[in-house]
């Protein structure tokens, strides 16, 4: 599999603090990734500095093959790699099809075009009946769902998405789990996907890549992962990871 | 093609809002043909620069939320091209306006450039200080006539003079600039359903997701700053021929930057309807002050502290102004 992006030795650091130390790791075309991490161990800020939202002070990233360190957001975005955020607060009077149409013109300059590309995006993802909405009187489940819709809209090669699942119900998250399969297989869009919901990630990834503390832990499939050492220490701490591991072995 | 059919479309506004904005054009069409006084006819040329001014104003600071408050430098040289083309050179307004247009727009892309890496109120600060360091070399070069200012030596010229936009009837002037509104509007209508209108709307919403979307907002912003001008500037070379005398102190003051962002606030920043009803409202009043208060001592300046009571208002009571109270209150009617 050809390695759409790649990243190498990437650190960003704030102040005294190495939000990302030394990652370095590939995702290959048509795969997805989850990446998966405690409060605070890099993900957004890995996120960022693949964007191009930050600058990484050492490092590469490659994408599609090409260098793209350090170009701007609209630039890499261009390129075919799109992302949602973790906080989407609209105040604006923007509606949902509006928004989404705003995705689409980043590949047509024709509003009745990028108007019928939205409406369709909107459909497969089951928001067609919110069109008409102001994006502001959705809740913040809904909005992200319209920020993933916006996304798709620039036709993306890889697709980031940062917490999409969080505050959703058991239902709504299912629901979302078949949107982005969908997206993954009609599409071919490969995927990034930061998610605490761990249901989520570990049903989706193929494989799952962690970090603590801004370094790499621990990568592989989800159930190798899940049963990793190093993880669990991470998640639980020392002392319960310790009582955790003692109960689990035979 | 698809920008032409959109500037006539109108058919997203209510019926109501249709019917309304037929009377008012009906309405401006006719409306030298009534008995009216040449006081009422000079106050609807105003009203009618600064809806255009105003709308101008609109495409960047209401659909992308960019408060500019150095609108007047802008109307300065498109007042002094038009100016100092047909005393010196005899060039005709038609030639004289697009020229100007384009030193504006020129002269935007040297301001803007720099001034849309700063954000907010920075920014609004930046505008009105560029402006004010323009009116100040306009006021010390001779060229221009310095200080002084520039007088259109009208009575050289056979009026009617259509080429040169030189008459004596205030009805010529009213019906040109009438033809300037509705081409405007007309514009401003495809403007906010175009694909620069839609991304600026999501700009000022969010800029981080405008950019993951492939957006390069600065280059947006440095855009639709330049068709804010050359509307501004536009309407500049009307005002030299209209008003003929023009000096650096009223064509390029502050107060008239800050006139000219009111309009659009007080309507309804960032709506088709918002600058018009801005206009509608405070230049009628603007005028009728003048001519009440201003003959009596004491009370001149009055008109100064009612547009910042308007600005007061209009921020602690309903930001997107006028047009704003209207949806909300549709907004509560349709959900009771």
């Amino acid at each position: 599999m050809p390695a759409l992006l790649e990243v190498t030795d990437l650190t960003k650091v704030f102040g005294g603090l190495r939000a990302n130390d030394g990652i370095s790791f590939t995702v290959g075309a048509g795969e997805i990734l989850g990446l998966i991490g405690p409060n605070g161990a890099g993900k957004t800020t890995l996120f960022h500095c693949i964007t191009g939202f930050h600058r990484p002070e050492r490092g590469t990233v490659r994408f599609d093959g090409r260098d793209i360190t350090g170009l701007p957001p609209h630039r890499i975005a261009r390129m075919g790699m799109a992302r949602t955020f973790q906080t989407y607060v609209a105040g604006g009077d923007l509606t949902v099809l509006e928004t989404a149409m705003v995705g689409c013109f980043s590949r047509t300059a024709s509003p009745s075009r990028a108007r019928i590309r939205a409406r369709e995006i909107l459909g497969f993802l089951g928001l067609a009946d919110l069109a008409d909405l102001p994006i502001r009187d959705l809740p913040v489940a809904g909005q992200k769902r319209v920020a993933l819709a916006t996304a798709l809209g620039t036709e993306p090669k890889l697709l980031l998405l940062d917490e999409v699942a969080a505050g959703l119900n058991p239902g709504e998250i299912g629901e979302l789990m078949d949107a982005i399969r969908h997206v993954h297989e009609e599409r071919g869009v490969t995927l990034i996907v930061i998610e605490h919901v761990m249901e989520l990630v570990m049903n989706l990834s193929d494989r799952v890549l962690v970090l603590d503390s801004g370094r790499v832990i621990a990568q592989g499939l989800p159930q190798e992962v899940a049963h990793d050492p190093a993880v669990i220490r991470a998640y639980l701490g020392e002392k319960y990871a310790a009582r955790y591991l003692e109960e689990a072995s035979p | 093609m698809e920008a032409l059919r959109a500037a006539f479309d109108f058919s997203d506004f209510r019926p109501t809002e249709r019917w309304v904005s037929r009377a008012v054009a009906a309405f401006l069409l006719v409306f030298p043909l009534l008995p009216v006084s040449s006081f009422a006819t000079a106050t609807m040329i105003q009203f009618l620069m600064f809806s255009l001014y105003g709308m101008g104003w609109n495409t960047i600071g209401g659909y992308g939320g960019q408060v500019d408050l150095g609108k007047a430098q802008y109307v300065g040289i498109g007042a002094y091209t038009t100016a100092v083309a047909l005393i010196r050179w005899d060039v005709p307004f038609w030639v004289s306006m697009p020229v100007g247009m384009g030193f504006a727009v020129l002269w935007s892309f040297a301001i803007g450039y720099p001034l849309f890496r700063l954000r907010g109120h920075y920014f609004a600060i930046a505008t009105i200080a560029a402006s004010l360091v323009l009116k100040d070399l306009f006021e010390v070069w001779d060229f221009v006539g310095a200080a002084r200012g520039l007088e259109i030596p009208a009575h050289r010229f056979a009026t009617p003079d259509f080429v040169r936009l030189i008459f004596k009837e205030d009805v010529y002037y009213y019906y040109v600039l009438l033809a300037f509104f509705f081409g405007g509007v007309l514009y401003m209508n495809a403007f906010r359903k175009s694909r620069l209108g839609y991304q600026l709307r999501l700009i000022k919403d969010n800029e981080d997701m405008a950019r993951s979307l492939g957006i390069n907002v600065h280059w947006a912003k440095v855009k639709t700053y330049a068709i804010a001008t050359a509307f501004v500037s536009m309407v500049g070379s009307f005002h030299a021929c209209y008003i003929k005398n023009i000096e650096p102190e009223d064509t390029m003051s502050l107060d008239l930057s800050i006139l000219i962002a009111l309009m659009a606030m007080l309507g309804g920043a960032g709506s088709l309807w918002g600058p018009i009803i801005g206009a509608g409202i405070l230049i009628p009043l603007k005028s009728y002050f003048k001519e009440w208060f201003g003959a009596r001592a004491g009370l001149v300046g009055m008109d100064l502290i009612l547009y910042a009571l308007i600005i007061m208002v209009v921020s602690a009571v309903e930001p997107r102004g006028i047009w704003g109270l209207v949806e909300r209150h549709r907004a509560r009617r349709e959900s009771a």
